[in-house]
């Protein structure tokens, strides 16, 4: 690994870029794009997501390529393992819903955005493809000189630790906003107020409650429905032995009628 | 002189918080605060105008600094007071005429249920008013022309449930916002070019500008200039302003506000000195004006809008005294002075006539109201006589040397202008005397039932006298006097070149004879009355009742391509941000899925307008870079 | 292995934004673990405790800064003087905003929801509607947001101001969702501002990797020194600074980036708005101005002619639109706009004159802003603010102590002399003057004069109209609203009479440290 990191950042320094690396890139670089243009075309929003997976770990491998290789690592496990993972449950656990599937209502709204998109591409791209070729790469042998990931600690705690410790601010807002936005007090949400341990006990073996475990219904006794109810001692149906929903069922002959499993 | 020239401003704007904060506590005194206020303002003015007066005649200017305005770097400004001649006569008319007309207002208004907000706004008027003449540099006359300008705004649409006022008081406010806007932009050339905008640092350095500057300086307070004194060709507002009560027209649409533009020009006489071209322009302005006023005046048959027109072609008069330059400033201030008091005359009488005739405005439906009225009728003359210019009445005194003044500039163009204003004289003489035969004399053309004519209390009389006085003997004793007196600030000398075409003798009888010849055709045309159904009518006659069609021409050239940018926008709002609103309320209203992708849809549209702009801006930038 | 070692950090410097992020903090802390009940008034009391502890430290920093230790934390900071200066305004600002945030006389539970995440029209929502009071998490979050505005006008790297944008948006967008009335239309806007926001930081973001290209640092010292050396390609240094500027300006509301602003100034809880319309406009000039006079001062030629064309577009975009409005918070929001416009003109004065003239519209635009927004939160009936205009019509009858105040906020915004707004735009068309950008004050003037008409229309509405069956009633307002809204006219009127002294502080701090 850090010998074929070496021999890029050599080949880097020398200016030039090494066929490996070109056949990678022209390998991967139409996949990423399709993978972006798929993930904005996709109607389904689960194949949205994965399209996504597909350019994301595209752009991993291009990092390590081009001697990121921490930076390609994190690109690869955390975004793409951990958190599009995570969007991908999110996504499933909510249902996925293809019905907000766009019908174009707005008149000339894609054209114009395929027309201007491409247009601005154009601009940046023949401007950069002018600039690219007269572009000397310096710098990365004396950055990558203690080790990738040491050259990056390094900046993170001396140069940037100033950024590095407040971008803790935007994960700090990011978690209040999303429990302002998702989350719900169980007293507003159901109207009643929340009870104490004490009160939910003193509830629980107030006069008409019934603190212990319900009696199972009578299925395996006289029928295989389990709105039959069981009988308490005294023969009586035992009302609390089945779902309140249920309506009480009489039985059959057939059901009272002995099933003769026994003692022929 | 310290405080006192502060307290000048200070009082009437004191007045004016405590009637508009007081609310109805004050409903009952409010009227006499309203009125005391700009009567001690006059006292005020007084004590400092004799205190001006003692000291030699070099050393009268009193420049104060209350504090500095902004004041950082190559920014100056102060808030600084000057009271020197040409603001003393100011200070003096606006708080004397202006007491006069707050009485008269009392009388006038006693029905109103809204009077004690009237005196707020009036006494606001009378302090953004006495600011914009006593401030000693440009910021301070912009807020002041600001004050007057929302003070009138809010005047104008007093009746603000009738639909014209309201209308009318935005036609006012458009039309003076194009001056103002003019004005703003003259200020910040001044600063950009001067680095100040104080009085005396700005007028000494005009000599170091280059021509093109002084003229393009000059053009835009000249569109300031026109636009709050109803100059052509932002000329069409004033008339409409009389939408606003009587007393509202008289002292603000006729006699102060009005000439804001006058005083902005007189006061910077060394910057239209400093250039031939500019004066031209300010000359022919004038004429031009005065002449359409007076067309159009012979045209109309509401009193009130006879006498708009006829302070549009009076203020025009004075814009030729203001234009001709040299010692005709002072020519153009005493006439604005005199206007001031017979013009305030006439609207008081008109309002008084109104006030007997169940607020009728058709002189068709006037005429021999002299029984009936006795006081309006002879101060109402003395105004008429004055303004037509009869010896020895004031508006001959100060009109004709105009007149002869406009004769005097050299070349051709001094016979056209002199012509014009000749013409303009014969023309003011038909209509007034038309206005005044057929309201006051003739057949009565009105039903008992209707109106009862009858004569103005006290209250709203004893102002007319006053006021008929002045009209009387204020251009006799100011011939001289008040020419002398303004001297130091309106230096006469600069314009010697003038060719002296006209005596004053040959000029006097000239200008008296066309106006007898004017009044006479009027009196025998219109002694009978005349009949209430309109005339057919010439081309000319139709085109003067349509104020020349200068309405029609602001709604060809500003309001239509106005209107069609704006419903542009409109449209691009509704259709980006509008419909927005308009789905989400669907949504709120029980909505459906339909809708709720069309609001989607239009967060893609922001986006897209967003990727649009970035894709110029990239594009401009690397334009700049390939360029 | 060579050793690391923690660059020096000034925590005399820093304490601002220390304090700030320290107490946001504790305010998730309080509303973790303190009784319900209790959780508001220990909040309000945190929150402007630690704004006057940050408001001393910047205070105290402001005599001690000098040129040589403005730069901190591994040139990540710079706290200069303009940094300094702003980020008090910020502060001050803030507080006045965060006084109606804490406002819960004018409606019970105040002016946010108790719980964002109850379906909108439920049962519940109903419930809580009526008697639970707001979220207390509002606290904290104005504190972030206010912190990370701190860092972005002091930020010295274009990494620093990208982290900094996101620290101060992010809890912006969540405090647009969570109005008590409208909730649908507040997430509306909440949504849409992080969705066009997000958008818009890609753009920085890509502008941050070309600028990165061109001169092989983000630092604006580093990108100053290769485009005065000429090392490095300018294409990417024009396509950077482009894509850099769209961000910058989509976050000040200017043209053709403004799309979002009438919508989230209409959907966000008035309190917001005014943190948004004030204080967000002050981050976003301090950071325009820092990132084109410290990082690209050498291409100011090349520049401007692109941002004069956004300025008069801007310009009359907003004071066209805003006359055409009929909702008081829309026709607020194109106000916003327009102003953007303005202080753009000033930002092209280029000098120190432009950054002190600038400076000085921020502050007397975002206090009388703060004061237009707290009387809008006082006109109110049974279904809340009442923002329609025609709804207005006779106020001055019903309540004139406020339909007076509200006359002097709307005449400061027309520039009427003696108000700030005056001054203020005085400021910055002579700063633009001096920049020989005449035909841009031109536009300027043409455009005020343009915007005054609806604010004058609001003003005769007010004063000339009989009221109706349909105006609401103003609501006395609590001792929070009335002190942010006493402080607002204050400033308004003393900035407007007497500007000397805050001219003079602002042309004190005109000087960037790179």
């Amino acid at each position: 690994m850090t010998s074929a990191l070496h021999l890029v950042a050599a080949a880097a320094a020398a200016g030039e870029v090494t066929t490996g690396e070109k056949a990678v890139f022209f390998i991967l670089a139409p996949i990423a794009l399709i993978g972006a243009i798929g993930m904005v075309a996709a109607r389904n929003a689960v194949h949205s997501a994965l399209w996504l997976v597909l350019t994301m770990l595209s752009l991993g491998v291009f990092y390590i390529v081009q001697a990121g290789p921490f930076i390609g690592m994190v690109q690869i496990i955390v975004y793409t393992g951990a958190i599009m993972m995570l969007f991908l449950f999110v996504l499933m656990l909510v249902g996925r819903d293809a019905s907000d599937a766009v019908i174009e209502t707005l008149r000339g709204q894609q054209a114009w955005a395929i027309v201007l998109g491409v247009g601005f591409a154009g601009l940046l791209g023949t401007g950069l493809a002018r600039v690219v070729g007269s572009l000397k790469v310096v710098g990365l042998e004396q950055a990558n000189a203690d080790g990738n990931v040491q050259g990056i600690a390094a900046l993170l705690f001396t140069k940037y630790v100033w950024v590095f410790e407040i971008s803790s601010a935007l994960l700090i807002t990011a978690a209040v906003g999303a429990m302002i936005l998702a989350h719900v007090d169980r007293s507003l949400r159901d109207g009643t107020a929340v009870m104490s341990q004490p009160e939910r006990m003193r509830a629980r073996f107030e006069p008409g409650s019934y603190p212990g475990p319900k009696p199972g219904p009578g299925v395996f006794a006289t029928s295989t429905s389990i709105a039959t109810p069981a009988k308490l001692p005294d023969g009586t149906p035992a009302q609390r032995s089945i779902s309140p929903i249920l309506p009480t069922r009489e039985l059959t002959a057939a059901e009272v009628a002995n099933k003769q499993t026994e003692g022929r | 002189m310290q405080t006192l020239i502060p307290l000048l401003v200070a009082i009437p704007l004191a007045s004016a918080a405590i009637l508009l904060l007081g609310g109805r506590l004050t409903d009952r005194w409010g009227h006499w605060l309203g009125v005391l206020a700009p009567m001690a303002s006059f006292v005020l003015g007084l004590i400092a105008f004799f205190k001006l007066a003692d000291l030699p005649v070099d050393a009268r200017a009193y420049s104060t600094q209350l504090w500095n305005f902004i004041d950082s770097g190559s920014l100056h400004v102060g808030f600084g007071l000057l009271f020197d001649p040409l603001s003393a006569v100011f200070v003096l008319l606006i708080t004397g005429v202006g007491s006069l007309i707050h009485l008269y207002a009392v009388g006038y208004m006693s029905h109103d249920e809204g009077r004690r907000r009237f005196f707020g706004y009036f006494n606001l008027f009378v302090a953004a008013m006495l600011l914009l003449v006593l401030g000693n540099n440009y910021v301070m006359l912009y807020l002041g022309w600001e004050g007057v300008g929302l003070a009138s705004y809010l005047l104008i649409s007093f009746w603000y449930n009738r639909n014209s006022a309201a209308t009318a008081g935005k036609k006012a406010f458009l039309m003076n916002r194009v001056g103002d806007a003019g004005f703003a932009i003259g200020i910040f050339l001044m600063f950009a070019t001067l680095g100040t905008t104080q009085y005396t640092e700005v007028f000494a350095g005009v000599a170091k500008l280059s021509t093109g500057t002084v003229l393009m300086m000059g053009l835009l307070l000249l569109l300031g200039a026109c636009g709050k004194s109803g100059q052509f060709p932002l000329q069409s507002w004033l008339p409409d302003a009389m939408e606003g009560p009587t007393p509202v027209s008289a002292l603000i649409h006729a006699a102060t506000m009005v000439t804001a533009g006058v005083y902005l020009i007189a006061r910077s006489n060394p910057i239209f000195s400093a250039n031939a071209t500019l004066q031209t322009v300010v000359v022919s302005v004038g004429a031009l004006t005065l002449l359409i006023g007076c067309v159009i005046g012979c045209a109309k048959d509401d009193i009130k809008r006879v006498l708009a027109w006829s302070t549009v072609s009076q203020i025009g008069y004075m814009f030729l005294g203001v234009g001709l330059g040299g010692g005709a400033y002072a020519l153009a201030i005493i006439h604005l002075l005199a206007h001031g008091f017979f013009k305030a005359n006439m609207f008081l009488g008109a309002g008084s006539v109104m006030h007997g005739m169940n607020d009728q405005t058709d002189i068709r439906r006037f005429g021999g109201l002299r029984k009936y009225m006795p006081v309006t009728w002879l101060t109402f003359m003395m105004g008429w006589l004055a303004i037509i210019g009869i010896p020895p009445l004031s508006g001959f005194f100060t009109k004709d040397p105009i007149i002869e003044a406009a004769f005097n500039r050299p070349g051709w163009t001094g016979w056209l202008f002199g012509g014009v204003a000749l013409l303009g004289a014969g023309l003011t003489a038909f209509y007034m005397t038309r206005l005044f035969v057929l309201t006051f004399h003739g057949p009565k053309r009105w039903t008992e039932d209707i109106e009862h004519p009858h004569e103005s209390p006290w209250i709203m009389t004893i102002p007319l006298i006053f006021l008929a006085i002045g009209s009387v003997v204020a251009g006799f004793m100011m011939k001289t006097s008040v020419v002398t007196w303004l001297t130091p600030v309106l230096d006469p000398t600069g314009a010697e070149d003038e060719v002296h075409r006209i005596t004053n003798v040959t000029g006097a009888i000239l200008s008296v004879a066309i106006t007898v010849v004017g009044a006479g055709i009027a009196y025998m045309l219109f002694r009978r009355g005349t009949a209430l159904v309109e005339q057919p009518a010439g081309p000319v006659v139709t085109a003067a009742r349509n104020n020349l069609y200068a309405d029609a021409f602001n709604v060809a050239v500003f309001e239509k391509p106005g209107n069609w940018l704006t419903r542009g926008l409109v449209f691009l709002d509704y259709r980006g941000v509008d419909g927005l609103v308009n789905s989400l309320a669907a949504i709120v209203g029980g909505g459906s899925g339909r809708l709720r992708r069309l609001q989607n849809g239009f967060v893609r549209s922001y986006a897209l307008s967003m990727l649009t702009g970035a894709l110029l801006v990239v594009g401009a930038f690397l334009m700049v870079r390939l360029g | 292995m060579k050793d690391i070692s923690l660059p020096h950090l000034n925590y005399a410097a820093l304490a601002p934004m220390l304090i700030l992020f320290g107490v946001a903090c504790v305010g998730v802390l309080v509303d973790a673990f303190a009784p319900r009940k209790a959780r508001y008034p220990i909040q309000l009391v945190v929150a402007l405790v630690g704004l006057i502890a940050a408001f001393v430290a910047v205070v105290l920093r402001a005599g001690k800064v000098t040129a040589e230790n403005a730069i901190t934390a591994a040139g990540a900071v710079s706290v200069d003087k303009p940094a300094l200066f702003l980020q008090g305004t910020l502060i001050v600002l803030g507080a006045v905003a965060l006084l109606l945030i804490g406002e819960r006389a004018l409606e019970r539970g105040g002016p946010f929801v108790a719980q964002a995440a109850i379906t909108v029209g439920s049962d519940a929502d109903q419930r809580q509607a009526a008697r639970e009071s707001g979220a207390t998490e509002v606290f904290p979050l104005t504190i972030f947001s206010l912190s990370g505005m701190l860092l972005f006008v002091a930020a010295n790297d274009l990494l620093t101001m990208f982290v900094a944008l996101e620290v101060f948006s992010l809890p912006l967008y969540l405090l647009c969702a969570l109005a008590r009335r409208r909730r649908l239309i507040s997430q509306e806007a909440a949504l849409k501002y992080f969705l066009l926001g997000a958008y818009a930081s890609a753009f920085f973001l890509f502008g941050l990797a070309l600028l990165y290209g061109f001169a092989g640092g983000i630092t604006f010292a580093k990108i100053n020194e290769s485009a005065q050396n000429g090392t490095g390609n300018i294409t990417l240094l024009y396509a950077g600074l482009a894509l850099v500027s769209i961000g910058l300006l989509f976050k000040a509301a200017a043209v053709p980036f403004h799309v979002w602003t009438p919508d989230v100034y209409q959907g966000a809880p008035t309190p917001v708005t005014s943190l948004m319309a004030a204080c967000t406009k002050v981050a976003a000039f301090g950071g325009l101005l820092r990132v084109l006079y410290a990082g690209f001062d050498r291409v100011h030629w090349d520049y401007s002619p692109i941002i004069a064309a956004i300025a008069v577009l801007t310009m009359l975009v907003g004071s066209i639109l805003a006359v055409t409005q009929t909702d008081i918070k829309r026709l607020l929001a194109y106000s916003s706009i327009a102003n953007a416009g303005y202080l753009l003109v000033g930002v092209l004065g280029n000098s120190a004159l432009g950054l002190s003239s600038v400076m000085f519209y921020l502050v007397a635009y975002g206090f009388t802003v703060i004061a237009a927004f707290a009387v809008i939160t006082l006109v109110r009936d049974a279904d809340g603010e009442a923002t329609h205009l025609s709804r207005w019509a006779g106020l001055g009858r019903r309540s004139p102590f406020y339909a007076t105040v509200f006359t002097v906020i709307l005449l400061s915004f027309a520039g009427i002399p003696l108000t700030s707004g005056f001054t203020s735009k005085f400021a910055v068309f002579s700063a633009a003057g001096g920049g020989d950008q005449s035909w841009l004050v031109i536009v300027g003037v043409v455009s005020s004069m343009i915007l005054a008409f609806p604010y004058l229309r609001v003003v005769v509405m007010m004063w000339l109209s009989e009221p109706g069956e349909q105006t609401p009633s103003v609501s006395l307002p609590g001792m929070l609203t009335s002190a942010a809204l006493v402080i607002g006219v204050v400033i308004t009127i003393f900035v407007g009479v007497a500007p000397q002294p805050l001219l003079h502080l602002t042309s004190e701090a005109a000087n960037f440290i790179r």
